[in-house]
């Protein structure tokens, strides 16, 4: 009985999602739940910004904008079934989402259902290699970053290097790349090993590093495990320079930290919009304090918002909401548009292109601040 | 009242078997969840609900199965569906190498036990033991099963595969629960020293249920790898252990259609509770706390077995 | 040996948090033989709600750091306590006749109903406390550096610990847990309340994992609502490894925990650590089915 009226249920529920077609709508798959769900709440407050700000200037062509949000729990199956949901509601494209492993599970199913996916914080490589035709992404890839790593780490003159991960696809695939690299150049590898994520305690793995006595530290993981290692190294006297990837590039990592234990630590992350002085960028800082009163967290979720805007402004330039004419717009005629974190084009395979990453170091106020 | 029950049961599967002329993609993709997963919670019925070793680590031996099947398709191109009693051969081998020396374990630690196994699988798999897992990464282009020369893609033709697969196994284990070996596992369950000392091989027993119940999570794991292209470590973490123990406490312990119905409501309410955003998972937290409180015993627990003597000696009367 | 013995603090600093929600385990497992699988989120609840009554109490201005840090921590145990109390009444004694294994998908429920409830109430970024509470001063012993705070956290926990012991031993209470945990119908013919014991259990136990919510968030500064998921785990293994129903055991275990896994970085692999530890666990169920200080229960005939 009871499993009628789930079917039943379920049929409703169904019904309930009639389509409005004098609207565009656009998904957002984001982990609004899971562990982590503060990149996908944020992604979410910046994508419905955006929307807002777009109609309220009258939409694009005369049409407003919809956007369907869907949780990806930061989960594969979770992904799997919300992909599934978002690519039965006649959108547009679909923004999102943040895990490599999540987006991954997404990919196909989007593509069968020829709906372009812009993902905003994938930046595992393999990806963008299988060929699919609607998948794009506003964030760089590992390989770009473990070039850049590599290439901080030789500037900086460090002899002999540990490098630190957290197991996860991202930070496996940037650590093993950046590693791939100094071997090549003859630098010497003293440590290479994975901590355990969202623990509190590294203060054996940080022991253990300090007896191999490394020049230089690059932790490849995420913000709040780099926090906690930054805090816990100064609790033990340790004052080795630590690099970090662009997964710290957050301020709760100063929060954490504290001040005095952050100070110092550099990263490599694409600019955020607080750094640059274009006018969209600016514009955006402000309406976010004002929407929201906080800054906004990480890049990747300001990277979802440039995903809208892209999308956008294909459909804008291109006058249709066709796959193909706004994927064919976008990776042949979109050149240099002026995006939130910097000028935005891609290449063939939906990468974007140029050289996007910068070094920031923590100044002793606790600062961001971009590197020359 | 039988006659009645079988009634409802037919409906329901007719009901079931034409869903997808009525479901979208998305819908009908729940329904292969629910399937994977009512599946995978009757095998683990067998080994939690039947024979009543606490087996908190289940999602083990499906990701062994999903990963015989991922690497040896990826580098060997066996098609899938013959990998499908390999798979299970696998994870049904490594629960009685794993199970042989903790058999004997009182409840509770018997649980630590299993989530240990569940978790140091996962650590091997992330670390990427031997090489051949891929890591955090895990395993892609996987291929699609393809049955009498028919390619299996879409998510409802995943739909007939799966809930055929469940069909055949509710099928058999309905009849294994009334077997000899079926009441065994009952009675050794309900009082272990008594089965001992009616002659039952307590420890053999209960190996063959966990060996029975691994063996086809190894299936399941076959066919949720030809489902998704990709598996990764993260699909098997001790959380989906707990998912599947939850399925099977919640619907009934040793009941095959509490079983069905809690892969419903475990699977599908999250899925209901979307409109609810964040606060989903809340509401589903708070729904399985009432759930056990008003049905203490699971949704729907097993009907007492009832052997019809009346019926039996009516029928050698007439003989 | 240098390195040997930091890390042997290393251990022991987390094992002692540990041990601390092992014992809130081992005491409702004890008594109700439920494995209480909300208790790491009461834990998290400990850590969240310190965070907001030093925020908003500005307790700072008036008391030293230790002063401050005790009247939190008494706080924050009786709240703790209270809804520790409320989870009792609501989502187990109702289960409490039936099939235990019932009163396990209840806590499961529970746990993710606080986990959520903690990210919908606090947001799902991680908080922070502030940093100047405690002093931030390391001892200097045998040529190590050993942060004060790390050798205090360890003493609060121990001090808990054998505090809780004596008064499961020598008081009257204490007595009468210890009757309900070995035969409840006995103990009520013997005139004891099992209500309201199982409710001093469902107050102790959730305390003294909120007062580890708040050593956590105190000492480490970051929190997060789904810490308690891992925390209680660990802690869940502890008890077993100890031997569950056992408050030395709870003790022995987490230390013992805490332990093997910064050994097991230390000199294995750091990515294999909680691999490691759950093997040495196996193998000390295998050859002590009852962990290490578990009693050998007979089979009732």
């Amino acid at each position: 009985m009871k499993k009628i009226l789930f079917l039943a249920l379920a049929l409703c529920l169904m019904a309930g999602t009639a389509v409005a077609a004098d609207t565009i709508k656009i998904g957002l798959m984001a982990p609004l739940t899971g562990a982590w769900a503060s990149e996908g709440q944020d992604m979410q407050q910046i994508v419905e910004l955006l929307a807002d700000e777009i109609n309220m200037a009258g939409g694009i062509n005369g049409q407003k904008i919809e956007i369907v949000t869907e949780d990806d729990g930061g989960d594969p199956r979770t992904a799997a079934l919300a992909a599934q949901r978002l690519s039965t509601q006649g959108l547009v494209a679909v923004i999102g989402t943040y895990g490599s492993a999540v987006t991954e599970a997404s990919q196909g199913i989007y593509d069968e259902a020829g709906l372009i996916q812009v993902a905003n914080g994938s930046t595992a490589i393999r990806l963008s290699e299988k060929g699919l035709n609607y998948f794009m992404r506003t964030c760089p890839r590992d390989d770009e970053q473990g070039l850049v790593a590599y290439k901080a780490l030789k500037n900086g003159g460090y002899k002999s290097i540990a490098i630190l991960h957290d197991n996860s696809s991202y930070a496996k695939g940037l650590a093993d790349e950046a590693k791939t690299l100094l071997e090549k150049d003859g630098a010497n590898i003293v440590f290479y090993d994975a901590l355990t994520p969202k623990e509190n305690d590294y203060s054996a793995i940080l022991t253990k590093m300090k007896a191999a006595n490394p020049d230089v530290v690059f932790f490849t993981g995420y913000y709040g495990e780099a926090g906690l290692l930054l805090r816990q190294k100064m609790e033990m006297n340790w004052n080795v320079p630590f690099l970090g990837g662009d997964a710290t590039n957050n301020p709760d990592l100063v929060k954490i930290a504290g001040k005095e234990a952050a100070a110092g630590f550099m990263f490599l992350s694409p600019p955020v919009p607080q750094d640059l002085n274009s006018k969209e960028a600016m514009a955006f800082m402000t309406a976010y304090k004002k929407k929201y009163n906080a800054e906004p967290g990480s890049v990747w979720a300001v990277l979802s918002g440039d995903g809208l805007r892209v999308v956008a402004e294909a459909i804008k330039a291109t006058g249709s909401t066709d796959q193909d004419k706004l994927v064919a717009y976008m990776k042949n005629d979109l050149d240099n548009f002026p995006g939130l974190t910097g000028q935005i084009s891609f290449n063939d395979k939906g990468d974007r292109v140029g050289d996007l990453y910068r070094v920031y170091k923590v100044s002793a106020d606790g600062k961001f601040m971009l590197q020359p | 009242m039988k006659d009645k029950r079988l009634v409802i049961y037919a409906v329901i599967s007719v009901v079931l078997l034409l869903s997808p002329l009525f479901l979208n993609a998305y819908w009908v993709d729940v329904l292969n969840n629910v399937g994977l997963y009512t599946i995978l919670a009757l095998s683990l019925n067998i080994i939690l609900g039947h024979a009543g070793l606490f087996h908190m680590g289940h999602a083990a031996f499906y990701a062994l199965g999903a990963y015989t099947t991922a690497i040896i398709n990826t580098t060997y191109h066996i098609p899938i569906l013959w990998l499908l009693p390999v798979s299970g051969l696998v994870a049904g081998l490594a629960a009685l190498v794993v199970a042989r020396p903790i058999i004997h374990l009182r409840g509770d630690y018997l649980l630590i036990v299993t989530i240990g196994f569940v978790e140091i699988v996962r650590i091997a798999l992330v670390n990427n033991v031997f090489g051949i897992t891929g890591g955090s990464n895990g395993i892609f282009g996987i291929n699609r099963p393809i049955l009498f020369g028919w390619k299996i893609n879409k998510p409802w033709e995943f739909f007939y595969l799966i809930w055929g697969f469940a069909a055949v196994t509710i099928f058999l284990f309905n009849r294994l629960e009334n077997s000899r070996f079926g009441r065994a596992l009952n009675f050794l369950r309900e009082d272990d020293v008594a089965a001992e000392g009616s002659g039952i091989n307590t420890a053999h027993y209960k190996l063959i249920a966990f060996v029975i119940g691994a063996f086809w999570a190894g299936m399941v794991g076959n066919i949720f790898a030809a489902k998704m292209t990709i598996i990764a470590p993260e699909s098997f973490n001790f959380w989906e252990s707990v998912v599947l123990f939850m399925i099977v406490l919640l619907g009934g312990r040793g009941s095959i259609r509490g079983v069905i119905l809690g892969a419903f409501l475990v699977l599908g309410l999250p899925e209901i509770f979307r409109q609810f955003a964040t606060a989903r998972m809340l509401i589903f937290g708070a729904f399985m706390v009432a759930m056990m409180i008003f049905r203490t015993e699971g949704i729907l627990p097993p009907l007492p077995r009832k052997y019809p003597i009346a019926k039996m000696l009516g029928r050698e009367g007439s003989a | 040996m240098e390195l040997f013995i930091q890390q042997l603090t290393n251990g022991l600093a987390v094992g002692g948090i540990y041990a601390l929600i092992a014992l809130g385990y081992t005491m409702v497992y004890g008594v109700l033989k439920l494995i209480n699988f909300a208790h790491g989120d009461l834990f998290t609840i400990g850590a969240y709600l310190g965070l907001t009554l030093l925020t908003t109490l500005g307790l700072t201005n008036y008391l030293g750091p230790f002063g401050v840090v005790i009247v939190l921590a008494l706080m924050v145990m009786g709240l703790v306590a209270i809804v520790g109390a409320a989870l009792e009444r609501v989502a187990y004694r109702p289960l409490r006749q039936s099939h235990r294994l019932s009163a396990v998908v209840s806590a499961l429920g529970a746990s993710i109903f606080f986990q959520n409830a903690v990210m919908l109430i606090y947001g799902a970024r991680y908080k922070v406390y502030p940093h100047d509470i405690l002093p931030r001063t390391a001892i200097h012993i045998f040529g190590l550096d050993i942060p004060l705070i790390r050798l205090l956290m360890l003493l609060t926990s121990i001090v808990m610990m054998i505090g809780l012991y004596l008064f499961i031993q020598r008081t009257k209470i204490g007595t009468a847990i210890r009757a309900a945990a070995i035969d409840q119908g006995a103990a009520k013919l013997m005139g004891i309340n099992v209500d309201r014991v199982i409710m001093i259990v469902f107050l102790i136990g959730p305390a003294l994992g909120g007062a580890a919510g708040l050593m956590v968030g105190l000492y480490y500064g970051q929190i997060n609502f789904t810490m308690g998921w891992l925390y209680g785990l660990k802690a869940f293994t502890a008890a077993i490894l100890g031997g569950i129903g056992n408050i030395p055991g709870a003790m022995v275990g987490g230390l013992l925990l805490g332990v093997i896994e910064a050994m097991g970085a230390a000199y294995i692999s750091i990515a294999w650590k909680d691999a490691i530890a759950f093997c040495v666990l196996i193998i000390i169920l295998i050859v002590r089915p009852t962990g290490l200080l578990g009693e050998r229960v007979a089979e009732k005939i």
